[in-house]
């Protein structure tokens, strides 16, 4: 079930954002989400949220539209920007208001702290973060409803790399769990060996959406078949003589 | 980078819509017509030598004299009455009610002239001109002789207490003695007012006209001719005091002992409670809802660019941060400054004309008055906006920085003009950025005519550069703080 | 709803300007009421219940403050994506919010409204003429205000531009009415404005003369604070986030 798009088209002024985006998020693989900038992935995230209203198409969690869920963070967690906080409370309050809104306990808060390696600076200020620890405490957000799904919109934003490696070992957990796991990026390199699958979008839609084994088929590598694939759905080309 | 900030302020359309709201809020608060009178084309206040408005009504007895000469005369009784209610007079000699010698260039209003006098309560004194006036030494009360002496263009006068020793109060030349003057006897008595304790508000006042009745004998003049005449200098027809139900200005002689009743005054003019009309500073009333919104833009200025993370990407292109900072400053101060002026001349061109055809009597002001209100309205918008910008780039949240900025410069103003009482408002006025409304000011204060001198009747505590110079050190600590934080601290 | 409910609570609890802002409401309102009862000596010419309830013309301000902060600082840190992505359901969000902040203001005005009659009764002594309406009143008044705060937070979708908007509705459109001539105008306008309306509720004397009566006066302060309410509902509930 998870996450189910099916022909989203949005218009931000003149642009264009989303056009006829269609696909689907199966369980027990990380799922990766893939594209140029100005693709539409942020946006198509947070038309799954309900934050934002597509003009056309519908976008479904667990079969219904995620503004329609109680407890909608034990269907879906998600992370879509990290610095989304209240600089002056703590790390483990910011938790706690987000548990209370799904009807979870102190406890929990405690649990996805542990599991995210917080729990010492969980009583600091969350405006004395580093980009990584907040990365880090979005993440813990978006399991506290023990999910089914999760989201994460660019969660390498700011890692150094033992926090990449931290990382990409832990979304094959929660993968390995049986849980649906998106991931967006605009880098390559950051989910290889991680991701099973990948959704390669531009302009709006979906260009390519295959296991990443049948992707790299009859291209000399990963990286040259999204380059392939997205060539035409690029905002902006160097000079010829620059690539 | 002065044009970048520039170009970060004009390409944000809400904020260009603020400040343009700004402009029209204080023009449009300036020519609503705000008071009103019975004032007609026929009230005008007569003016001095120097060319201030006065206030010249008095009854005086006088003699004509040529050339030099000399008046005495030995005052032997000073009462007075004082309004209070229809039908009411308390017998009381309010503080500034004149009686004593004077000369004059004649009896039209507003004629050079030097007097000594006693007063009810601020002992003997020489005036000449209207504006100029200096104790004579001794807190003189009836009986008590005066004398004045003139020669030439310079009036000398003296007081006694027994006819025979003679201390010198003062000596002055006024602005325009003909060979031919008015030399003689006057008493007045000016409007009083007090602040009503049994009321709150700013319109708590109690107040009316007054009467003085002086008693002269032993006059001897030398050198005057023709006989003696009486007349109520400026009267009916002019001034609006004509006592209910008290004693008529009017004089009487018998036995060579004269008794002059009068009542006004021969001052300057004061706009508030004791005077006649409103100042132009009224159709500045605006200015503190312009204020509001420049400091709206002046906090949103810098927060706005920590609220999306574009601070880094400033301080990248510009490290040099104090410069940052001094940039956006420029910018938004020359923005409210120019608003400031543009809405104040305005509101000064067109605002007095409605007042007038309202009935209301505006007092008039110099060039040079009306150029210090342009600017000092254009540097208070701007030193508000810019102290915004400091605190919002300090404490980095909109909502704080807006709160505290508020509250030290338009909320002391507000409360000073409506709620506040008269000392705990002239402390604000004094202490806080808002004491720079000081340089709106544009009606006079004078110690010699008494007048409730309060902020809502437009007399602020502090001189117009003093009041605009506390806010100046308020902007100077709080930019200083803001540059050096800045420096210092990791971005965002 | 009861998630809501105990998510706002947290936040409230646990944000550190909290305790402030709700001792500020209390402290501004005692604090110029005692002024003002200080400066007049009775017998008075004057409405001593509304001289001494003078405070709320100050505790209004940092009630609207708070209360636009309550929901304008989720705008300005982007906070306000994770709580509407947390519950969806929108107006309950502004619904607890607005249940909170009526608490928490209703609290700290009661203190205040309190704190200022014992003032009062300290400047004035016996002179001074008690009422339940006029106490009462004071804080649904103070509430109301609040309330007006957030619902202009929703509308505007921040802090800044609402906080200009209602202080300047509350401070400016009294002194619009004052310096209008037209009595006509003057009486319209003093029934529309949310302060001079709302505040109609603390008058114990000369009754008859007042633009607008006690409890109906109130009552457009109501109406202000729930145009504005539920205006930011319905554009919150539609708009993108």
């Amino acid at each position: 079930m998870s996450i189910v798009v099916d022909g989203l088209r949005k218009r931000f002024g003149p642009a264009l954002a989303l056009d006829g985006m269609t696909f689907r998020v199966e369980p027990g693989r990380v799922t990766g989400f893939v594209g140029p900038n100005g693709a539409g992935k942020s946006t198509t995230m947070r038309v799954i949220l309900g934050l934002d209203a597509p003009e056309a198409g519908t976008a479904l969690v667990d079969g219904q539209p995620y503004r329609t869920l109680r407890r909608p963070l034990r269907h879906l967690g998600s992370l879509l920007d990290a610095a989304a906080l209240q600089p002056s409370r703590t790390a483990r309050n910011h938790l706690l208001w987000l548990a209370h809104s799904q009807g979870l306990a102190g406890r929990r808060v405690d649990e996805v702290l542990a599991v995210t390696g917080l729990t010492s600076v969980a009583q600091r200020r969350a405006g004395g973060y580093s980009l990584g620890m907040r990365q880090r405490l979005g993440i813990a957000a978006a399991l506290l409803g023990d999910p089914p799904t999760v989201m994460l919109d660019e969660p390498f934003n700011g890692m150094d790399p033992d926090g990449i490696i931290w990382m990409r070992g832990f979304l094959r957990s929660l993968a390995a769990d049986g849980r649906a796991v998106l991931v967006s990026s605009h880098l390559m390199g950051e989910l290889q060996d991680t991701a099973h699958h990948l959704i390669v979008v531009g302009r709006g839609r979906v260009l390519a959406d295959a296991a990443v084994p049948d992707l790299v088929a009859g291209h000399a590598s990963l990286e040259r078949a999204y380059l392939d694939l997205t060539r035409e759905a690029v905002e902006f080309t160097a000079e010829e003589g620059t690539r | 980078m002065i044009r970048a900030e520039w170009t970060k302020f004009r390409t944000v359309r809400g904020w260009v819509l603020g400040a343009v709201a700004a402009l029209v809020l204080i023009i449009g608060l300036g020519v609503v017509p705000g008071t009103g009178g019975s004032c007609d084309a026929s009230c005008r206040l007569p003016r001095g030598p120097e060319g201030h408005e006065v206030a010249d009504r008095a009854e005086f007895v006088h003699r004509t004299l040529t050339g030099d000469g000399t008046i005495t005369a030995r005052i032997t009784s000073f009462t007075g009455t004082k309004f209070t209610g229809p039908g009411r007079n308390d017998v009381a000699l309010v503080p500034w009610a004149k009686a004593g010698l004077i000369v004059r260039d004649g009896t039209d209003p507003g004629s050079s002239y030097a007097a000594v006098m006693l007063t009810g309560a601020h002992g003997v004194r020489m005036q000449y001109d209207y504006v100029h006036d200096a104790a004579g030494g001794s807190d003189g009360a009836a009986p008590r002789w005066l004398r004045l002496t003139r020669a030439g263009p310079v009036v000398t006068t003296a007081e006694s207490t027994d006819g025979t020793h003679w201390r010198t109060v003062g000596e002055a030349t006024p602005a325009h003695l003909p060979e031919s003057v008015e030399i003689g006897l006057f008493t007045t008595s000016p409007q009083w007012a007090e602040k009503m304790h049994e009321t709150f508000g700013v319109n708590a006042v109690r107040g009316g006209p007054s009467t003085a009745t002086a008693v002269f004998a032993d006059v001897r003049v030398e050198g005057a001719t023709g006989a003696w005449r009486a007349e109520d200098l400026g009267g009916p027809g002019g001034a609006d005091e004509i006592p209910d139900d008290g004693p008529e200005p009017g004089a009487a002689v018998r036995d060579g002992v004269y008794t002059v009743t009068g009542s006004g005054d021969i001052a300057p003019a004061v706009s508030g409670p004791n005077g006649l009309g409103t100042t132009v500073t009224t159709t500045l009333l605006g200015t503190f809802a312009g204020l509001v919104l420049l400091v709206v833009l002046g906090g949103l200025f810098v927060t706005a660019e920590y609220r999306r993370g574009l601070i880094g990407v400033t301080f990248a292109a510009s490290p040099r941060r104090g410069r940052v900072f001094g940039a956006k400053a420029l910018v938004i101060g020359a923005v409210a400054a120019v608003i400031g002026s543009v809405a104040a001349t305005v509101a000064l061109a067109a605002g007095p004309p409605v007042l007038r055809a309202n009935g209301a009597y505006v007092s008039a002001v110099t060039l040079g008055t009306q150029a210090r209100l342009v600017i000092g309205t254009a540097l208070l918008l701007a030193g508000c906006a810019v102290l915004a910008l400091a605190v919002g780039a300090l404490v980095r949240r909109s909502a704080v920085a807006l709160t505290a900025v508020l509250s030290v410069t338009v909320l002391p103003y507000l409360l000073a003009m409506s709620v506040l009482p008269s000392g705990a408002a002239d402390w604000v006025l004094r202490v806080t950025p808002a004491a720079a409304f000081a340089v709106q000011q544009s009606a006079v204060e004078y110690a010699h005519v008494e007048n409730l001198y309060t902020a809502p009747n437009g007399y602020f505590p502090l001189p117009p550069f003093a009041g605009l110079a506390v806010l100046g050190v308020w902007v100077a600590v709080a930019a200083g703080c803001a540059v050096v934080v800045l420096r210092r601290r990791d971005v965002a | 709803m009861r998630p809501a409910l105990k998510c706002e609570w947290t936040k409230l609890r646990t944000s550190p300007g909290t305790p402030w802002a709700v001792l500020a409401v209390a402290v501004a309102t005692v604090g110029l009421s005692a002024l003002a009862a200080g400066s007049v000596t009775c017998p008075c010419a004057t409405d001593t219940t509304k001289l001494a309830l003078t405070g709320v013309q100050l505790g209004q301000a940092v009630a609207a403050v708070f209360a636009v902060t309550v929901l304008g600082g989720e705008y300005g840190t982007g906070m306000i994506a994770v709580t509407l992505t947390a519950v969806p359901q929108r107006t309950t969000v502004l619904a607890a919010k607005a249940l909170l902040v009526s608490g928490a203001v209703g609290v700290s005005g009661a203190a205040g409204v309190l704190g200022a009659w014992l003032a009062g009764r300290a400047a004035l002594g016996d002179h001074l003429a008690t009422g339940v309406r006029p106490l009462a009143g004071s804080v649904l008044y103070l509430v109301l205000v609040a309330l007006l705060g957030l619902g202009a937070a929703a509308v505007t979708r921040g802090s800044a531009v609402a906080i200009g908007t209602v202080l300047g509705l509350l401070y400016v459109v009294p002194i619009v009415s004052t310096v209008v001539r037209d009595p006509d105008w003057k009486r319209h306008l003093q029934q529309v404005s949310p302060a001079d309306a709302g505040q109609a509720v603390q008058a114990t004397e000369n009754l008859a003369a007042l633009p607008i009566q006690p409890w109906p006066g109130l009552g457009v302060l109501a109406l202000w604070a729930a145009a504005a309410l539920l205006t930011g509902a319905a554009l919150l509930h539609r708009r993108d986030a």
